[in-house]
């Protein structure tokens, strides 16, 4: 069953004199529980398909149907809770709040949709064992290394119960042992709880991984390949 | 949740929010410390002005008021005013004065006096001037002599007058024709007002209405002192009832600059603490915009997963009122604990006697604010980081998340 369904899905940006085509009539499908890399060059479109995908741009032509639902047609306000309820962010520089230990960065999104305090603490607690940060969970960004950052940010992408999980050059600022590590734990989490993720990324580590490799070229999808079906 | 990050949010650059919070303390601290000094001068003035200059009320044949002349009294209705004044419970009491111009001589000099015929134990009830005579200044009119007065310090040094002295009082009488007596000085008191100590005298009511050729019954004056000053209103307003002939007046109409102080002080005091505030503001909006543009990647990436833009507002609007209030906060304690400890010892304004006296204020001042004023500047300081908070946080609502994201 497709949970995201992409048609004829352009982006053309005019913010100079001469108009650039970012995205140049994308059709691509996703099913629940994939593990789906996008790849190409720079340039490629990844970034701006991800962003499109993910409600924090809109298509200048085209659809994006997620579980039935138009994201391109929902109001801005509507939107933000669409990606609250629907959608996690892993981003390449981790994003975490400063302020807040790995705990409360994994709460945070929970005590956004109105999860009571015990429950935050549980799903909290549970996720952040899930990453193998078990004994950090009081740990501030700063005391966490570049790959435990990125597990919390994996956690707090799973604490919304999403949809689906986009991926934004997860370990592009990852050493390879670290690297290794997130994927195994990505990857365990795919197989077990069949949660989808779809990565943008230029690391062939990331692609050996993925069960489904989509190759842009130029804003269009020039090969979409799977190993294994989700 | 938004609350305990916005708190945490304040002490990202403790450097810098302590600076604000710093400017804030101490702009606070200069200006409750100013508004207490101000509002205890003021409170110091208005409380001198009723004790010892005007009274609560002052009653008047309304000529009077208009030419000054001894022949219009208070008689016709005198009996059936003694009386409604002995009965109403809020007038703690009430003094009848004869008061006219005179001219007093002294064997050096000469100058325009307001004299002021008193029962002295009545007038001491309604009066505190009283109190101001020194124990080696003699007396108040206590009768042992006849023709004794009671002077100001100003008016003795100007009429190089001492304890005992004779003064030469010259005047009207009643029929108009030109009178006088001489008069021992039987007491020097001394206000922190020079202007009123020049001005008035007091002597012996009944020995003046022989001399004015005047009934003693008869009075130009009748000042009234209330067991509270809040009833002055009601009490204004029930004998200008009952007697429509009479003029009577609080003492915000007699002396209406002491009384445009005691109406206004407040409203000036609050505008005084809003210009400080606003130029405060102008350092939490400062602040506020480095914030945002520190954290342009982190305010996207919150957008990004789902916040909405009420709480990215709440939020940036709960760090700027943290960072007011924080400094508020200190500031109006180490206001109030200077106020308090200024208010015990005093401060001395000797230096500055001269120009203080003769504008009635005293010389010893001592601040004083009361807890509305605290309430209400807590309310405005909340106000202002609200304000404050308005352009940065529509700043950050602008921002494109997915652009957000990507800011080095």
């Amino acid at each position: 069953m497709n949970i995201i369904e992409i048609k004829d899905l352009k982006k053309i940006y005019n913010d100079s004199e001469i108009a650039v085509h970012a995205l140049n009539g994308i059709n691509l499908a996703f099913q629940q529980g994939e593990f789906a890399a996008i790849v190409g060059p720079s340039g490629s479109g990844k970034t701006t398909l991800l962003n499109i995908l993910g409600g924090l741009d809109v298509p200048s032509e085209g659809s994006i149907q997620i579980d039935d639902i138009n994201i391109g047609e929902l109001s801005s306000r509507k939107l933000i809770n669409f990606r609250l309820n629907n959608i996690g962010f892993v981003f390449q520089s981790y994003n975490l709040i400063p302020v807040l230990t790995a705990y409360e960065n994994v709460e945070f999104i929970m005590s956004l949709q109105g999860y009571s305090k015990e429950k935050r603490k549980r799903r909290a607690l549970e996720l952040l064992e899930a990453v193998g940060l078990a004994d950090r969970v009081n740990s501030r960004p700063s005391r966490l290394s570049g790959g435990q950052q990125q597990r919390v940010a994996v956690a707090r992408a799973l604490a919304s119960r999403p949809k689906f999980i986009l991926a934004d050059e997860p370990t592009a600022n990852l050493d390879s042992v670290s690297t290794e590590n997130l994927l195994d734990i990505m990857e365990k989490l795919n197989l077990e709880e069949k949660i989808t993720f779809i990565f943008s990324t230029h690391d062939q580590r990331v692609v050996k991984k993925a069960h489904r490799v989509v190759t842009l070229e130029d804003g269009k999808v020039i090969s979409d390949e799977s190993t294994q079906s989700p | 949740m938004i609350w305990i990050i916005a708190w945490k949010n304040i002490w990202r650059n403790k450097v810098r929010s302590l600076v604000v919070i710093l400017a804030i303390t101490f702009g606070l601290l200069g200006g409750v410390f100013s508004s207490a000094v101000m509002k205890g001068m003021a409170e110091q003035r208005m409380k001198e002005a009723v004790s010892r200059e005007t009274a609560h009320i002052q009653i008047h044949n309304p000529k009077y008021i208009e030419d000054n002349e001894i022949k219009y009294t208070i008689d016709g209705e005198s009996m059936k005013l003694a009386e409604t004044l002995d009965t109403m419970p809020q007038v703690k009491a009430w003094s009848p004065r004869i008061k006219f111009l005179a001219m007093g001589n002294s064997a050096n000099a000469s100058t325009g006096v307001m004299v002021y015929g008193v029962i002295p134990e009545k007038e001491e009830a309604v009066s505190e001037l009283w109190t101001m005579i020194c124990d080696s200044c003699g007396t108040y009119l206590n009768g042992e002599k006849p023709n004794q007065i009671v002077i100001g310090e100003a008016l003795a040094r100007k009429l190089n007058l001492k304890l005992r002295s004779k003064v030469v009082l010259t005047f009207q009488d009643a029929q108009g024709n030109l009178s006088g007596a001489a008069f021992r000085v039987c007491g020097i008191y001394r206000t922190n007002n020079s202007v009123f100590d020049e001005m008035n005298v007091y002597v012996n009511k009944q020995e003046i209405a022989q001399l004015l050729a005047m009934d003693p019954a008869q009075s130009q004056e009748i000042a009234l002192r209330l067991s509270d000053g809040e009833t002055m209103d009601r009490v204004q307003q029930e004998l200008a009832a009952g007697f429509p002939d009479l003029l009577v007046r609080n003492w915000k109409q007699i002396d209406p600059v002491t009384g445009m102080l005691a109406d206004f002080l407040d409203v000036y005091l609050y505008m005084f603490m809003a210009i400080i505030l606003l130029a405060l503001g102008f350092g939490i909006i400062n602040t506020m915009l480095m914030v945002i543009l520190e954290r342009t990647r982190e305010l996207g990436m919150l957008t990004a997963i789902g916040m909405n833009k009420r709480r990215v507002f709440l939020m940036i609007m709960l760090e700027s009122v943290y960072l007011s209030l924080t400094g508020a906060i200190a500031g109006m304690v180490l206001g109030y604990l200077l106020t308090i400890y200024t208010a015990w010892t005093g401060i001395d304004l000797s230096s500055l006697a001269e120009g203080f006296e003769k504008l009635g204020y005293p010389t010893m001042l001592y601040p004083y604010l009361d807890l509305n004023f605290f309430i209400t500047l807590t309310a405005m300081v909340i106000g202002i980081g609200i304000l404050a908070s308005i352009y940065p946080a529509r700043k950050a609502l602008k921002l494109n998340p997915a652009d957000a994201i990507r800011t080095d």
